[in-house]
């Protein structure tokens, strides 16, 4: 497909446009910060802040908020565009379609025709869910907006607790939803294998060997089984710190980027809007990357504890 | 010169890694869109095993930053 200039012209202004509301915020925070703000150059805290504290290590963090603010807003969006199903969809309910119909077709090519249909829910959800909180926690306003040590009135040198978070950018989310995979990976390996079938899978040998060579096989494929298992181990550690690194090091970049410049404080009033600019572009790939990673993934692990042998792939 | 070594150290090992990782994720990259020159009708199943192998590469780094500590 070939898009001309007019055609690239109309899908990049929309996201010019964006981009510059994203950043716009940042010149009134640049503007109250005062000269205290070299106290804002260490970053944002590697865990969420807690809001709301019940006690007994219950609480109600920044990022549990975004959680639902997000998981709220798709649910009702899915809602409203599936109300009233058209034969020829249009708007929200076309867009629902498009989306899901592109996972399931992209996901087929994957994993096979068979483990489409029982394990689409999982992966759908999950791309969805990181995609669209990867998204909002790049809205101005996730992390700079909350409290701090004041000077006078409304004036903050340095928000300590932020209201919202990127949801990503707290290992526990990341951590649960691993987890979670975790659990439905052991599930489906189960139902697919039979337990015996995947104490096999895991530490049987693999490849037609005969007599002596056969023994040695035993020997060798126990040994790299227990290898596997421990790599099987490992994955949930590597999904959580993979997804987490990726977007809390995006969002102490792009603060880093928006207080390059601290004197004089005309030019950081200039420059702190416009230095990121560049880095939310590259944020947004990361966000999309991110999801479709992380699905990629999780796809795949289940694809190789899943995958028979004598069938071939189909 | 060894007092100066000794104020690099630090978190060289973390930027090491960084260089390795950046190296292979350009490595793949690279492959990739020569693989996709070759047979643009494979980009899909190309696309697939590109981000699979760039997880997988970028994923030291993060590891040698939680190690660090």
């Amino acid at each position: 497909m070939i898009i001309t200039f007019k055609q690239l012209r109309r899908l990049v202004m929309p996201l010019m446009a964006s981009a510059i509301c994203f950043a716009l915020p940042a010149i009134s925070s640049a503007a109250e910060a005062g000269e205290q703000a070299e106290k804002a150059e260490h970053g944002i805290s590697l865990h969420a802040v807690k809001l709301v504290e019940f006690g007994h290590g219950f609480a109600i963090t920044n990022s549990m908020v975004v959680t639902w603010i997000v998981a709220l807003g798709i649910i009702i969006f899915a809602r409203i565009a599936t109300r009233n199903i058209q034969d020829v969809p249009e708007g929200a309910q076309n867009f629902w379609e498009w989306l899901v119909e592109g996972l399931y077709t992209f996901l087929e090519g994957v994993i096979g025709h068979h483990l489409v249909r029982k394990t689409f829910w999982f992966f759908a959800t999950i791309f969805i869910f990181i995609l669209f909180t990867n998204w909002f926690g790049l809205i101005p306003g996730v992390g700079t907006l909350g409290w701090g040590p004041g000077e006078g009135s409304l004036s903050i040198a340095h928000v300590d607790k932020p209201l919202l978070r990127g949801v990503n950018a707290d290992l526990n989310m990341t951590f649960a939803m691993a987890i979670i995979f975790f659990a439905c990976w052991i599930v489906w390996a189960l139902q697919e294998n039979g337990p015996g079938g995947f104490i096999l899978h895991i530490f049987g040998p693999k490849g037609n060997t005969t007599g002596l060579l056969k023994v040695l096989m035993i020997v060798v494929f126990l040994i790299v089984g227990v290898l596997e298992v421990v790599s099987i181990l490992f994955r949930p550690v590597s999904l959580s710190f993979r997804l987490f690194g990726n977007v809390y090091a995006g969002e102490n970049m792009l603060e880093a980027m928006a207080t390059l410049i601290q004197n004089p404080p005309w030019l950081r009033m200039v420059t702190s809007p416009l230095i990121p600019i560049p880095f939310y572009f590259l944020e947004l790939l990361v966000g999309i990357v991110q999801a479709l990673v992380f699905m990629l993934l999780t796809a795949v692990f289940t694809l190789l504890i899943c995958q028979h042998e004598e069938k071939g792939h189909h | 010169m060894a007092p100066l070594l000794a104020e690099i150290g630090g978190n060289i090992h973390i930027g090491l890694a960084a260089l390795g990782a950046a190296l292979g994720v350009g490595f793949i990259g690279m492959k990739a869109s020569e693989a996709v020159g070759r047979n643009p009708g494979a980009a899909t199943q190309i696309l697939v095993q590109a981000i699979l192998s760039t997880a997988f590469a970028e994923g030291i780094v993060f590891f040698a930053i939680y190690l660090a500590h």
